[in-house]
Formats: C-alpha cells, sequence, structure tokens
C-alpha cells in the first residue's frame, strides 16, 4: 500500500497541475449543481398546470396527491444519476492519460523497472483518479442539496434533501463506479495497440452511464431504493475481482514494445 | 551474476533476439555492442524483466526472472536509452520519488541523493522543475536514479549520450571506479566503440545473434594477421628484399621513407626473428611496435561480414 500512496501522491500533484482534465469538467458540473437545479425546482410550479407532464408523475409514482412533491422526487432522482456520471467520466479521462503520458515522458519504462508490483502501480492510479472525481462528486452533492432545498423551502415549505440514498449514491455508489471505470479503462487502454485508441477508451467505458440516465428520464426505470441496494452489492462484491483482472492483464510488454508516438 | 541461456525474443514474425547465452561474473563490465536494431535494448528489457523473452531463461543473481521479478527489479538501476523524467517536479523530488520504492532507509537515500547529485554537478539545481534542464542534466539525473540504491547490477544504455565531453569523461570514470570499489557489475550498451573498449571485460557484438564475446584481447589476437609499425635509421632499401624471405610478413603499406606498415602472423614470434635478420643486414631500426587492432575495426569488420 505504501508505493501506491507514494504513486498517488506524485501523481495526484501533477493532475492537479493538468488543470485541462479537470477543470472543464468541475466547470460542467457546477454549472450542473446550480444553474440546472435552481431552474428545474423554480419550474416545477409551472410544470404541475402540464397535465401531460403531471400524468407521467402521477403514472410513475401511482399517485396523484403532493404532485409538487412527486415531480421534486422525480427531479432529484434524475440529480442523483447525474452524480453517478462525473465519477465516470472523469477516471475515465485520467487514468488512461496517466499510461500514456507516462510513456510520451519516457518515465513509463525506469517505473517499471523498480520493485513497484503492477497491482501498487494500477492502485496507485486509481486513486490518482478516484478522489478529485470524488471530490466533484462532493461538491455537487452538497451544492445541489443547498440549492434544491432552499428554493423548495421557499416555494412549497419542504426540504427534501438530502435522502438516505443520497447519501449511498455519493458514498458509496459513485465511488465504486469511479473504482470501476478506471480498472476497465487500464485494463482496456493497457492492451490498445497505439496510443490514441487507449486515450479514446473513455468515451465507450461509460455509455452504461448515459443509458441509466436516458432510461430514467425516459420513465422506464426509476433510481429507487431495490436499484440502489443491488446495483452497490454488485458493485463492491466487483472491485476486487476487477483488481484482480487488472493486475492479470495488465500488459508492460505491450505498452512498453507496441505504443508508438507519430 | 547474470546467466541468459538461449534467449530468443520475438514480436509477431520478427525475431529481435535470437538464441544468445552468456554468462556475466561479478564485477564485471560487459560490454554489449551492435548496430541500430541488433536486439540490445530488447535484451536490456528482458533481462531487467521488463519484457519476457519468447523462450530461454535467464538467471540474475540466482534468480529465475520468470518467478523472482520483483526481487531482481530490487537489484538492479537501469539508465534507458531515451530516459524520461517527470518533468514538472523537481530533480530533488525525482529522486527521491524513484528511490523510494527500492528498500533503503530515509537517511541513506537522503544522503545518498546528495551524494549523486553533487558527484553530477546538479546540487546547486536540484529545487529546479526538470524543464528547465539540458538533455546533457537530464541524462546525469537519469544515471543518479540508476545509482541512487546503489544496485547489484547496474544496465546502461548509452550512458554518455548527450553528454560534453568533461561529462561524459567523468562518467566513464565513474563506473571504472565502481566496478574497481564496489563490485558492481555492469552492463553496458554503447555506440561509442573506444568507451567499450576502454571500460569492458567482455565485448559482445549481437546482431540479433551473438557475433562474438570475448575479451578485447583475445579479439585482437585473433585476427590472424595484426600490424606492425616498422621505423628505421637506416637500411630502408633493403627492407622488401629481407621481408620476402618471411613468409608470414609482408610489407602493407611504406608511409615514409623510413616507415613501413607491415602485416605479421604473430608477433610475439616474428617480431623477434625480423629484428635479428634486419640486424644482421645492417639495417638500424628505430622500433618495431604491433599497432593493436582497434575494437571499432574489428566490430566494422564482425558486422560486414
Amino acid at each position: 500500500m505504501g508505493n501506491a500512496l507514494k504513486i498517488f501522491r506524485k501523481e495526484i500533484k501533477e493532475v492537479l497541475i493538468n488543470r485541462s482534465i479537470w477543470l472543464p469538467i468541475l466547470a460542467i458540473s457546477l454549472m450542473f449543481s446550480i444553474l440546472f437545479p435552481a431552474a428545474i425546482t423554480i419550474l416545477i410550479e409551472d410544470m404541475v398546470k402540464d397535465p401531460d407532464a403531471t400524468g407521467f408523475i402521477a403514472k410513475i409514482f401511482q399517485t396523484t396527491e403532493n404532485i409538487e412533491t412527486a415531480m421534486l422526487d422525480f427531479i432529484i432522482r434524475q440529480f442523483m444519476v447525474f452524480l453517478l456520471l462525473i465519477p465516470a467520466m472523469l477516471p475515465s479521462l485520467i487514468a488512461p492519460a496517466s499510461i500514456v503520458l507516462e510513456k510520451e515522458n519516457n518515465t513509463l519504462e525506469p517505473l517499471l523497472a523498480t520493485p513497484v508490483s503492477t497491482g501498487q502501480l494500477l492502485l496507485g492510479k486509481t486513486l490518482t483518479s478516484m478522489v478529485p472525481s470524488f471530490i466533484i462528486s462532493l461538491t455537487d452533492f452538497i451544492l445541489i442539496t443547498i440549492v434544491v432545498d432552499t428554493i423548495a423551502w421557499i416555494k412549497f415549505n419542504i426540504i427534501p434533501l438530502p435522502t438516505w440514498e443520497w447519501f449511498v449514491v455519493t458514498f458509496i455508489l459513485s465511488p465504486a463506479i469511479s473504482f470501476i471505470i478506471t480498472m476497465l479503462s487500464l485494463i482496456i487502454s493497457s492492451k490498445s495497440t497505439d496510443i490514441r485508441s487507449a486515450q479514446g477508451i473513455g468515451a465507450v467505458i461509460i455509455f452504461p452511464i448515459y443509458a441509466v440516465i436516458g432510461m430514467q428520464i425516459a420513465g422506464l426505470f426509476l433510481l429507487d431504493v431495490k436499484f440502489i441496494i443491488i446495483a452497490c452489492a454488485v458493485l463492491i462484491g466487483i472491485c476486487p475481482v476487477l483488481l484482480k483482472i487488472a493486475v492479470k492483464t495488465f500488459d508492460r510488454e505491450n505498452i512498453l514494445t507496441r505504443w508508438k508516438f507519430k | 551474476m547474470i546467466i541468459a541461456e538461449n534467449l530468443t525474443k520475438k514480436f509477431n514474425n520478427f525475431t529481435a533476439v535470437d538464441n544468445v547465452s552468456f554468462e556475466i561474473r561479478q564485477g564485471q563490465i560487459f560490454g554489449f555492442l551492435g548496430p541500430n536494431g541488433a536486439g540490445k535494448t530488447t535484451t536490456i528489457r528482458m533481462l531487467s524483466t521488463l519484457i519476457k523473452p519468447t523462450s530461454g531463461k535467464i538467471i540474475v543473481d540466482g534468480q529465475d526472472s520468470t518467478k523472482s521479478p520483483e526481487y531482481i527489479r530490487s537489484i538492479i538501476g537501469i539508465l534507458t536509452e531515451t530516459p524520461g523524467m517527470y518533468e514538472k517536479i523537481s530533480a530533488y523530488e525525482n529522486l527521491n520519488y524513484f528511490s523510494g520504492f527500492y528498500n533503503i532507509d530515509a537517511v541513506k537515500r537522503k544522503s545518498n541523493i546528495e551524494k549523486f547529485m553533487k558527484f553530477f554537478e546538479l546540487w546547486d539545481r536540484k529545487d529546479d522543475a526538470v524543464k528547465t534542464f539540458s538533455k546533457g542534466m537530464k541524462q546525469k539525473l537519469a544515471l543518479a536514479r540508476a545509482l541512487i540504491h546503489e544496485p547489484k547490477i547496474l544496465f546502461l544504455d548509452e550512458p554518455t549520450a548527450a553528454l560534453d565531453p568533461e561529462s561524459a569523461y567523468s562518467v566513464r570514470s565513474f563506473i571504472e571506479n565502481i566496478k574497481n570499489d564496489i563490485k558492481t557489475t555492469v552492463f553496458l550498451c554503447t555506440h561509442n566503440l573506444e568507451e567499450a573498449s576502454n571500460l569492458s571485460d567482455i565485448v559482445c557484438i549481437i546482431k540479433s545473434r551473438i557475433i562474438t564475446i570475448s575479451t578485447l584481447e583475445k579479439l585482437q589476437a585473433g585476427k590472424g594477421s595484426r600490424k606492425v609499425e616498422m621505423v628505421l635509421k637506416s637500411g630502408a632499401e633493403k627492407i622488401k628484399k629481407i621481408i620476402d624471405d618471411f613468409e608470414n610478413i609482408s610489407v602493407l603499406k611504406q608511409e615514409s621513407e623510413n616507415k613501413f606498415l607491415l602485416s605479421v602472423e604473430n608477433p610475439e614470434k616474428s617480431n623477434p626473428s625480423l629484428l635479428k635478420k634486419l640486424t644482421e643486414n645492417s639495417v638500424e631500426v628505430i622500433y618495431l611496435n604491433e599497432i593493436k587492432t582497434s575494437l571499432e575495426e574489428i566490430y566494422l569488420d564482425l558486422i560486414k561480414n
């Protein structure tokens, strides 16, 4: 673990210096954490006047009472899924990029020539991906809570957040997703035969998250207690397995000998 | 210290290293030479457990490279062909980071970093970001990185490339000193044949396969006819007739009126006989001296053929 922390400490410094990776995501997430929730929460008053909208909500929640509360509940669940997007996006950019950068700067070979094991290397790089995304997720969580609660209290006299699902999503589900996305990115990128495909892995890996967002917006399913518990159990169970697979399949030789820069 | 047995490395259909075997004893400097693409870097990568051989066996310090790669990596230092550093952090932080992965205590690590940075005249720039360093300074820093943890085996791929003459000289002296003082085994890849001939105990020339592996002395001795320079005071006009009597000596070139370059088989035996004959014929000899075939000549001849 010591070596993994050494790698993490060095790398997090470099990630923080390399603003081009995390600053756009931070900017987008702040916008979504403040402007979007504020606008939507304010607009609920108008949305409940639309019979199509209220019918849609009534169908999902199987109720016609307290339609503003139900509408707010539905909106909050959309934000909750959004909280899953950041911990998926950022690691899928950072993880393969860190390996690519090491190769580009010719530091990978001397690093692999030290006694650092593959597991320690991957763990160190995973922490480097997970910690910034967790911090951004947590920031989003706090901002959305403040914005929605403030407006909901003023408008409807309710304080909807945080719910226990929000805590579980922020502190358990999001980190688990971060870990899994990082591991998958590292596995697939190390097997890539060139730099560009290694870097492009991130765009593909997070498709399942987009699918979840799309399905919820379409009303096909709702991120509820049952789903969250099952997701936590499955994803946490996958994490150690994925780490083992990542260690076994991390292809040092492919990266050292086949990755070429044009 | 290092045993390579029938080492082969193939990349798809291309054989980079073909059935290479050698043994390097502790404390030796092993000069590993070959043209570009000969398999030198691939061999270093296999020996340092960065990549696995397609077939063959590697034993380093008694350990099989496929079974104990982490142990082997803990006792080696490597200077790669194009060494990189983390450019945004300082020279000191770079050395501290890499040396932190080895089993040396913090006090010793700190003292070694200072020792090697001072030796390579980098101590004054220890807190500067590496991106501000020249190519030569980065090369020296990379060499320091390979040495910080006092490895048992040092893999050096072009250690004096990009260095100015003074730095190259100090690095070469350093390599000789570590061999004598600390009994570190050095695996030296270099295109600088003079450097290889001055430093190496054993010279190995490779072009996918091993072409030759021997001491420099044996390589020079084994070349068949050798060159002998002869400078006379008088009697130059008699030389052709005298040399004709010797089956194993011929005149390669008359460089000036009294200076001759001869081709002599086994000079140890032939030179005294020649000197005696010259004296008998009243030829006054200033000196008769073998010109050792340079490693460059040996190398070029072997690679060409």
